[in-house]
């Protein structure tokens, strides 16, 4: 039994204190990043009631508890408004898991190692960009681990989406009607390649490639009608360019360019994913702005037990909920001691539909729990959460070389406004025998990431 | 043996708190389900539920556009292209975007990033915003903006007019967030703002008229309260006594509550724009309490006692306003027999309240009477008193008219009556089905909403379409039908077939009009790469090369979300009824061509406007008929029975029937057609009129009772009764009169004046024809002595009961002079 150090108000003076002094570092007991560099853990960071739902709760939710319209109320606190909303009116539920103090299992191994390894060289240069202390492309890792702006976490989600050099996920995406019934359904590849940053290699840079942050694919492998349209961005590492943006549709052979500030539209029709939402970080950093902290707090986020590899032989889930009891996953949640809650403005775009996004990001790995963007009359849009985890379920592990994987593992993208559902998960196979693959070095290019591929695919 | 309302009126009386009692704790009852009555448009409710039209419509209801708003900027001294215009276009755009309840996907104007254009390059393809990051604000960039329109070929049609003076702005609401008087408001105030002296601003789309509608509710409450106010002034005006102003008023509410109540135990929304009606109604109320005040007062005048005069006059009263107010009741009820489902609602609110006034009025009224004081100008109000110059002069005019339908005279009035009845027999063929003004028959045809239609009208393809749906068969949500080739095909032979006819729709659109530019662009961008291949791959490749990088928001107006169903749309430039004929006798003809039914869908006539106008003018046609009809039966059954003469029936019938004739004929001269708006008028018209003929035909039989002289009876009954008949209808008009004048809604303005009409043409033929038939027929019931609807009141008996010396010889001396100026007393059993 754990013996109660602080009282049940304790963190809450905290918080409070620490937003009122405009204090964004991470750590209520201790200062989190030093400790997590010494032990790995966050067990001396806070206090016991951010470690354990069921103190929070004063023992109303535990670990192993679902979370329903009957008991929301008890961790409305700790819920966007939007998932509070899912949980009480559209019958989503929630699974409550431990929370996670061993920090290691919340990274990929080497990028934690590269977090630890390049801690304290990151800074911006005179436009904005991350640069290394002597002025290089960023070499890896968050480059601020203990974000103290807007700007700073924003880098960490922005420097490396996947956190792997090179990514490929086979996604498979279900879009559900306001009605609950299924509109839409494509299997997608998502493939990444990191061209700077590198954790997986002796050098940090692919040569010839230092002027780029990355390359990026989509391709679509069913259905039928949409395979093998594709589409692919070029980053450039100056986050103030917008990036290069080809589309590709096998029936016609020809390479299409979008305008490159077009990002507020769906890719393909029935989706609810704008390129701008990737990774809460879908455009170039510095064509956003006016970020800032609004504040700390613990919250409920998607970050480990959401691997099913075991129960669920193609990586799929069981659904609930909604009208046709199929709008959501089952998911697992568990108490994140601190978030992050970011905001940002889209300033470098003069039609967006959007006013501002909300990102709430855990403080442990720097990657966002949950984000919101909100239309120009300031009301909620849409909420793209995701959902994270170490690749172990049980004895079942999937590994991204030497070590258990990390990764996302599925995403509930929600237009609450016509209240449409995008749900798609990290599969093991989808249409065309792709699978997930990562760290497999430049042969991703070739094989995924340029016109020619793009064409070669579609054919 | 003593009659059944006799009884119960003494039982009444003797128990008159207990009575009192019963009908306040009713009234509680309703009362409580007030605060649930909630006064609500709901547009879709106006149109007939089993029409095919309206089924087609519910099943597709996002073909026709009913959630978008449309805007368009007018350039009054040129073109639009220069900074001014394109840097308010920008702006309103922007700034619609900040609508509450917008759908933020399916905003469309020159300055969105829908509005593209593409080119081939060698690269590939280059796809843009027409409009740049910001609005053009030089000489080059403003023709830059203007090259690239014309390579954007969609956009220029259906964004920018022929004469390029004008540009669209179109929005479309979430359903589920639209306030419409929020929205409204917000969208108003923009547009206004917009306005200046270089260019007019025009909003339309069905958002916009459920606002106006919505904005018009409060000035609807404004006129009641100044109906109410008249209403008011009116009763104090003729009564000049308590319990003339206080019992119509008090009844009037009871029967108000309990109608409201009922509404609110149903849990209902009240349509606002039948509110006239519910006026009606309390005119009725007025109306009906007035002719029992009108006979206490007689009755009293000469027995003296107010609980004797209350009772006889509920026991005499009682039959003939019971059969009154039962036809008022039955003839709104017989409007929900239209399937139309706000006036199915309408006809159990309004036929539940009117029947209420049963015991609201019958009952409530002689007990009020005994509760109030006792008036003191009885003798003034009965006309018994010289020198009341105001009842004196209405008696006279009653006379005149009493005149007409007795003697010598009757001849010649009957032979008018004829001559009239034929030349408005002629007219009704003349009579038009449906009121069509451009825009919303609603409003006035000068509205600002319908000024903004007919201008949007004139520089673009307009509002009025016929939607023709193709609806996919299977059952498979993700089978994607609108994508197929031989959907798309028929879709193009359907409008390739109705665009070369005579005459043929100003535009028409479907989705596989946007799918041979989307093969063009793709193929490389040569006009030769256009057409489609006739296969599903070539379709679907076009339809994924147009939805890449949009969405299938963009093309609801011709798809559904999931591309299952699809529409092809045909804009009309009005929607006057030849037009809606000839369209809809064009796509039968074409349809008729093309079948109907395929392997994957169905093709349904149809949806959007010019359908749906039609559905209502259809229902309107046949259920107008099937209404009078069983109105008719209903109340030849009733009457009969009541006169125990089925010649009294149809001598009832006649006068309704001819004054539902005249305000036809009235209707053909005033350029007035058949419509929604029209269609209670009827029936309420029937159920009013038939109230006059059985008071004034029960009267007569009482008077013919009395004096075996069929002349006197007439006379005094016309000049007594149709006093009352005079006044009440009067009252009515107060109350309904000013919505005319001051109703901005055009369709409050014309059910006020139809009712108008319809209550000043049943007064005077009830009047004139009632008498006049009697006096020609010489019905044997009315030397029967059995009849329910009335009894003979012997008041020498009850003027002797009272021990008034005076009062006897008074009354002896009226048996002795009939004809005398007091004639319209009630005269002594001989």
């Amino acid at each position: 039994m754990r013996i109660r150090k602080y009282d049940s108000d304790f963190s809450r003076r905290a918080f409070l204190e620490k937003s009122l002094k405009g204090v964004a570092a991470a750590g209520v007991l201790a200062p989190l990043w030093p400790e997590i560099a010494r032990s790995g853990t966050i067990d001396k960071v806070y206090p016991d009631e951010l470690l354990s739902i069921e103190l929070y709760t004063k023992g109303q939710v535990k670990p192993g508890d679902v979370i329903t319209a009957d008991n929301v109320e008890v961790v409305k606190d700790l819920l966007d408004p939007i998932a509070y909303r899912q949980v009480k009116e559209m019958g989503r539920r929630i699974n409550i898991v431990e929370t996670t103090t061993d920090v290691t299992k919340l990274y990929p191994h080497e990028y934690m190692e590269a977090t630890l390894r390049n801690a304290g060289r990151a800074k911006f240069d005179a436009n904005g960009n991350v640069v290394t202390d002597d002025g290089k492309p960023w070499i890896g890792g968050n480059p601020f681990p203990n974000a103290q702006t807007g700007e700073e976490a924003f880098a960490n989600l922005t420097m490396s989406w996947g956190r792997h050099d090179e990514s490929v996920y086979a996604v498979r995406d279900w879009d559900i009607s306001p009605n609950g019934t299924l509109s839409y359904q494509y299997d997608f590849i998502w493939a990444e390649q990191n061209t700077v940053g590198l954790v997986n290699k002796p050098s940090p840079y692919q040569a010839g490639d230092e002027d780029k942050l990355r390359y990026q694919a989509v391709w679509f492998t069913s259905p039928t009608d949409a395979k093998g349209t594709a589409f692919l961005n070029t980053w450039h590492y100056d986050q103030r360019k917008f990036p290069e943006l080809l589309g590709y549709l096998p029936a016609f052979k020809r390479v299409r360019n979008f305008p490159t500030n077009q990002r507020f539209e769906p890719l393909v029709p029935g989706i609810t994913i704008f390129l701008s939402d990737a990774w809460a970080a879908g455009d170039p950093m510095l064509t956003w702005g006016n970020y800032k902290v609004i504040g700390t707090k613990p919250h409920l986020g998607a970050v480990s037990g959401n691997w099913t590899g075991k129960r669920n032989p193609n990586w799929e889930r069981e659904v609930h909920g909604g009208p046709k009891d199929q709008t959501f996953f089952e998911d697992y949640k568990e108490l994140v001691p601190e978030v992050l809650v970011v905001e940002a403005e889209p300033i470098g775009y003069p039609r967006a539909p959007v006013s501002k996004k909300r990102v709430y990001i855990d403080v442990r790995n720097m990657m966002f729990v949950s984000y919101l963007t909100y239309d120009r009359r300031g009301e909620i849009w849409k909420s793209f959460e995701p959902a994270f985890s170490q690749y172990q379920d049980g004895d079942a592990a999937y590994m991204d070389g030497a070590h258990p994987l990390w990764s996302w593992t599925h995403v509930h993208s929600h237009d609450v406004q016509t209240n449409r559902m995008s749900r798609f998960v990290q599969a093991k196979q989808i249409t065309g025998g792709f699978g997930p693959e990562y760290n497999i070095g430049p042969s991703i290019y070739d094989k995924y990431l340029t016109a020619q591929a793009i064409r070669r695919f579609g054919t | 043996m003593e009659r059944l309302s006799a009884r119960i009126a003494r039982a009444t009386m003797a128990h008159r708190w207990l009575s009192l009692l019963v009908l306040i704790a009713i009234t509680g009852f309703f009362a409580v389900q007030l605060r649930n009555v909630e006064l609500r448009t709901i547009f879709s409710d106006l149109l007939p539920s089993n029409h095919p039209f309206v089924q087609t419509y519910k099943d597709h209801p996002n073909f026709g556009n009913p959630l978008t708003v449309t805007i368009m900027v007018k350039r009054k001294d040129g073109d639009i292209y220069n900074a001014e215009t394109l840097q308010k276009v920008w702006d309103l755009t922007r700034d619609v975007d900040l609508t509450p309840a917008v759908d933020h996907d399916q905003i469309l104007s020159v300055a969105t990033e829908k509005a593209r254009y593409s080119e081939a390059t060698p690269n590939g393809i280059d796809s843009r915003p027409v409009m740049g990051d910001h609005p053009p604000r030089t000489a080059a960039e403003i023709a830059e903006f203007r090259s690239r329109l014309l390579k954007a070929p969609n956009v220029r049609t259906f964004m920018v007019s022929e004469d390029e003076t004008a540009t669209l702005i179109t929005a479309t609401f979430i359903e589920r967030l639209l306030d419409y008087g929020v929205t409204f408001e917000h969208l108003d105030k923009l547009v206004k703002d917009a306005r200046d002296d270089k260019h007019d601003v025009y909003i339309a789309g069905q958002p916009i008229l459920t606002g106006w509608v919505y904005f018009y509710e409060w000035q609807m409450l404004g006129i009641f309260a100044v109906t109410g106010l008249a209403l008011l002034g009116a009763l104090i005006f003729y009564m000049r006594n308590v319990v003339g102003v206080v019992a119509p008023l008090t009844t009037s509410l009871v029967a108000a509550v309990w109608g409201f109540g009922f509404v609110g135990w149903l849990n209902q929304p009240i349509e606002p724009l039948i509110m006239v009606v519910p006026l009606l109604l309390v005119a009725r109320s007025f109306s009906h309490c007035v002719q029992f005040i009108e006979r206490f007062y007689e009755v009293l005048h000469h027995v003296k006692n107010r609980r004797r005069a209350a009772e006889i006059s509920l026991s005499v009263m009682m039959v003939p306003g019971v059969l009154g107010i039962t036809t008022d009741a039955i003839g709104l009820l017989l409007i929900g027999v239209a399937p139309i489902p706000a006036m199915e609602r309408f006809a159990l609110f309004c036929g539940f309240w009117a029947m209420m006034l049963v015991p609201t009025n019958v009952l409530l009224t002689p007990l009020l009477i005994m509760l109030l004081p006792e008036p003191k100008n009885v003798g003034r109000l009965v006309g018994a008193n010289k020198g009341e110059a105001k009842h004196g002069g209405i008696k006279l005019l009653l006379r005149l008219i009493a005149h007409l339908s007795f003697g010598p005279r009757a001849w010649i009035t009957a032979a008018a009556l004829v001559a009239l009845t034929v030349f408005s027999i002629g007219k009704l063929s003349d009579l038009k089905i449906g009121n069509p003004v451009e825009g919303s028959n609603l409003l006035w045809e000068d509205s600002e909403f319908n000024v903004a239609v007919s201008n949007i009208n004139s520089h673009f393809p307009g509002l009025n379409t016929l939607e023709i749906i193709f609806e996919s068969k299977s059952p498979d949500d993700m089978e994607r039908v609108v994508r197929k080739a031989e959907t798309a095909l028929t879709m193009q032979r359907l409008q390739h077939l109705l665009e070369s006819q005579p005459n043929p729709p100003e535009a028409s659109l479907s989705f596989a009009d946007y799918l041979p530019e989307a093969n063009r662009l793709f193929s490389g961008g040569n006009p030769k790469w256009a057409p489609l291949d006739h296969d599903d791959a070539a379709v679907s490749a076009a339809a994924g090369a147009l939805m890449v990088g949009t969405g299938p928001k963009a093309f609801l107006h011709v798809t559904d979300f999931e591309q299952r169903n699809g529409t092809v749309s045909l804009w009309y430039k009005d929607n006057k009824q030849d037009t809606v004929d000839g369209a809809l006798r064009q796509a039968r003809a074409a349809l008729e061509i093309i079948g109907t039914e395929y392997d994957d869908f169905r093709i349904r006539l149809g949806s959007g406007t010019i359908a749906l106008q039609q559905s209502i003018n259809d229902t309107v046609d046949s259920y107008q008929w099937i209404i009078l009809g069983l109105l008719n039966a209903v109340i030849l059954v009733t009457c009969s029975i009541a006169y125990r003469s089925v010649v009294a029936g149809i001598l009832l019938l006649i006068p309704v029937n001819l004054s539902n004739l005249f305000l036809a004929a009235v209707m053909t001269e005033m350029g007035i057609g058949l419509d929604v708006n029209t269609l209670p008028i009827a029936a309420i018209g029937v159920g009013v009129g038939i109230d006059y003929g059985i008071y004034l035909l029960s009267r007569i039989y009482e008077e013919y009772q009395m004096r075996k002289d069929m002349a006197l009876a007439i006379l005094t009954a016309v000049t007594t009764t149709g006093k009352a008949i005079f006044f009440t209808a009067t009252i009515v008009l107060i109350g309904i009169l000013p919505w005319y004048f001051l109703s901005a809604l055009k369709f409050l303005a014309d059910m006020g004046l139809l009712l108008v009409m319809v209550m000043l043409i049943n007064m005077v033929i009830a009047l004139i024809v009632v008498p006049l038939l009697v006096w020609l027929i010489r019905p044997r019931f009315i030397e029967s002595t059995e009849l329910l609807v009335s009894e003979g009141v012997d008041l020498e008996a009850l003027a002797s009961e009272n021990s008034d010396e005076n009062l006897r010889a008074k009354a002896a001396e009226m048996v002795k002079h009939p004809t005398n100026e007091v004639v319209e007393v009630v005269p002594l059993r001989p």
